[in-house]
């Protein structure tokens, strides 16, 4: 019987440097038969401990297509955070999940995208922006608003680069505070909804940032006429089991863990307590 | 269901069987309080009567410990290797649990082992039998009437293996799972088959108790769950609620529906081990996260959401239950006085609306 609460042990493969704060930690879960049945659905999470400091929930941010070579990117706060970003590539780490409902995507086929991505908001977004592009064919227009504090604080600066480039995206980003270097947008990701010629029917909206650009990100959609049902984002709450036992997580009678992270505004507007 | 006498006068012969065999866990006066623990003789016989004894805990702990490792690690070099802790666990026998505390099992059993089974209380309660002493005169403190947590075990709708019924000098021993039988059979020279007119005899005794309940709590409970379901308590009466409370986590550790825990992390050297422990959802650390920001950061948000999930057709729908069996500890326990018959009694006499004439 699975033991819900066991970690499977997985090796650290690659660490990249996003930030000053953030790293992308590339895994391999070391059993084989594991390795090998590990699937996940785009905006599932998983929890990480490195073991004896403590675990924390960490949204998958590769492509689901490609479930042997995963990664999540993690900016360091606080205690579990700092000790992941102290190990090193060969260093082991447990991992248990996914867990998590997850983004709809065979649900919204043929439809509009658009995404409006808020720093380290970026990340899980990401696990389904890459399917999408590789099934591209499959859904109307695609677009990506991303916003980050400054330049120094945006994440897989190589992959913009390509996703500016690209004829099939629609791609803007902005920050906040620019700097010498910087001629691109300045201005919270809202600002630039106005130059974004953000195209509202038919159209899905994907929102992940810290909960203060979730909040005006939602309440500009809507001004622009997108139905709460079409405004999907992820709730972010102190979480200790990813199952559904601990309690922690409970808003209402659901459950972020298990009944999340991903709900519609629709389905945020319906929980008993303010959530954006 | 299977139905038998047993004589008083043989109960210890039965219980030390058991104890052969078993751990057998019984209430124990320890000073002042009563709590269950491993009987080493024969058990208190003042405990095994109808009149309504309840041990100052639930025995939660049996099937869901104060603290319990999950896995250990040890590093050996380049290997890491992870160990659960030994999943045998001795078969227990619990003997005189009240039928509110069984019904409490029984919510826990749904929780734990539905929608991701918990396989630490699972091997935990997969070798524990249970022996109810059904309740014919109850307590001050008790509301298992309205809860649908008592007095007596229905054996057409409660899961349990046996339940004792006192009638004077003889207990009718009802038997409802296989592991009920098994204990029976531990000496079934000791049980003998019910004379016919017993069964009319349990259903006056269960008649009279569940008339005995003081009509308070009972009549009110029905208010209050429709008014947490619809939201339409004011957020005053939560606020009230909440400044009577000491953060202490009491009513949460005393309940036998309350299952909320946090997890430890524990190193030493080249090992060491997650474990968990209770939490509560009375505690302000309980939702605070990275950022600092807290959803449930004021007593009274915390009061209803514990409240919510108790009482809200939300969560009866999920559970089967509400998550409350009516056992009174956590009136015993809060030192504000607030218990949930207070809580449904403030929610009542909030009300200004229609649902007053209820
Ligand atoms: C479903 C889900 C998905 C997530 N996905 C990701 C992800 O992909 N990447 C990621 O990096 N994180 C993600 N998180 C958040 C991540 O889980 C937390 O950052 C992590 O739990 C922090 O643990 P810690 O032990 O490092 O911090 P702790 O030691 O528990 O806390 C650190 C302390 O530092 C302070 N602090 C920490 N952060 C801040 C801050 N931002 N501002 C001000 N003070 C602060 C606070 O006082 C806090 O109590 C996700 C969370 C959830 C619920
Ligand atoms: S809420 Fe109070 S009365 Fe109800 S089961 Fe829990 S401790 Fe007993
Ligand atoms: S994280 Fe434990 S219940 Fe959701």
């Amino acid at each position: 019987m699975t033991n819900i609460y066991l970690p499977h042990l997985a090796r650290i493969i690659t660490i990249q440097d996003d930030t000053y704060d953030t790293k992308t930690f590339g895994l391999e879960l070391v059993d084989a038969e594991a390795r090998n049945t590990f699937r996940f659905r785009p905006g599932q999470f998983l929890e990480i401990a490195v073991l004896g400091v403590g675990e924390a929930p960490f949204g998958l941010a590769s492509n689901p297509n490609h479930p042997e070579a995963f990664f999540v990117t993690i900016r360091a706060v606080g205690s579990v955070t700092d000790a992941l970003h102290k190990l090193s590539p060969g260093d082991i780490v447990g991992v248990r999940g996914p867990f998590g409902n997850g983004f709809p995507f065979d649900e919204i086929k043929g439809k509009n995208v658009l995404f409006v991505a808020g720093g380290i908001g970026l990340p899980p977004l990401r696990s389904l922006i890459e399917p999408m592009l590789d099934a591209r064919s499959e859904f109307g227009d695609v677009q990506i608003l991303y916003g980050a504090r400054s330049p120094a604080d945006l994440v897989y600066k190589n992959r913009l680069k390509e996703w500016e480039t690209m004829q099939d995206v629609r791609f803007m980003m902005t920050v906040d505070v620019g700097d010498s270097g910087w001629s691109g947008n300045v201005g919270v990701v809202t600002t630039i909804f106005p130059k974004a010629d953000i195209i509202v029917d038919n159209t899905v909206a994907f929102v992940c940032g810290p909960p203060i650009m979730i909040r005006f990100a939602i309440m500009e959609l809507l001004r622009l006429g997108f139905a709460p049902a079409n405004i999907i984002s992820t709730l972010e709450r102190y979480m200790k089991c990813g199952v559904g036992k601990c309690g922690h997580c409970a808003i209402g009678h659901k459950y972020v863990c298990l009944d999340g992270p991903v709900f519609s505004y629709r389905e945020m507007m319906k929980l008993p307590e303010r959530v954006v | 269901m299977n139905q038998y006498v047993l004589l008083k006068t043989d109960l210890n012969r039965w219980v030390e069987m058991a104890r052969k065999k078993y751990r057998v866990y019984a209430p124990e006066r320890v000073q002042e309080d009563i709590f269950f623990a491993p009987l080493l003789g024969p058990p208190e016989s003042e405990f095994l009567t109808g009149l309504a004894v309840l041990p100052y805990l639930p025995p939660k702990d049996l099937v869901f410990p104060q603290s319990e490792i999950l896995f250990s690690y040890s590093r050996e070099g380049e290997k890491i290797a992870l160990t659960v802790p030994d999943q045998e666990t001795e078969a227990s026998v619990l003997l005189g649990i009240r039928s509110c505390d069984t019904v409490g099992i029984s919510w826990m059993d749904k929780f734990f082992r539905e929608n991701f089974n918990d396989t630490y209380y699972g091997r935990r309660r997969d070798n524990l039998i249970t022996v109810t002493i059904a309740c014919n005169r109850p307590i001050k403190n008790c509301f298992c009437v309205c809860c649908e947590g008592g007095p007596f075990l229905d054996p057409g709708k409660n899961s349990f293996d046996l339940q004792l019924i006192d009638m004077n000098d003889r207990y009718l021993v009802e038997c409802n799972s296989d592991q009920g039988e098994t204990l029976i059979n531990l000496d079934p020279a000791l049980f003998s088959a019910p004379p016919p007119d017993m069964e009319a005899m349990r259903n006056r005794l269960e008649e009279e108790a569940r008339s005995m309940f003081l009509p308070e709590p009972t009549s009110y409970m029905g208010t209050a769950i429709r008014r947490i379901t619809a939201d339409s308590v004011p957020s005053e009466v939560w606020t009230e609620l909440g400044e009577r409370c000491f953060d202490d986590g009491g009513c949460t550790f005393v309940c036998p529906c309350c299952s909320c825990f946090g997890v430890g992390y524990l190193a030493h050297g080249s090992g060491g081990c997650h474990y968990r422990f209770w939490d509560s959802c009375d505690y302000s650390g309980f939702t605070r996260e990275v950022s600092g920001h807290n959803p449930r950061g004021e007593k009274g948000e915390r009061f209803k959401r514990r409240f919510f999930h108790k009482l809200s057709y939300q969560y009866v729908k999920k559970d089967g239950r509400i998550g409350c069996v009516g056992c009174g500890r956590c009136i015993t326990a809060c030192p504000g006085e607030v218990g949930m018959p207070t809580v449904v009694e403030t929610i009542r006499r909030s009300d200004t609306g229609d649902s007053s004439k209820e």
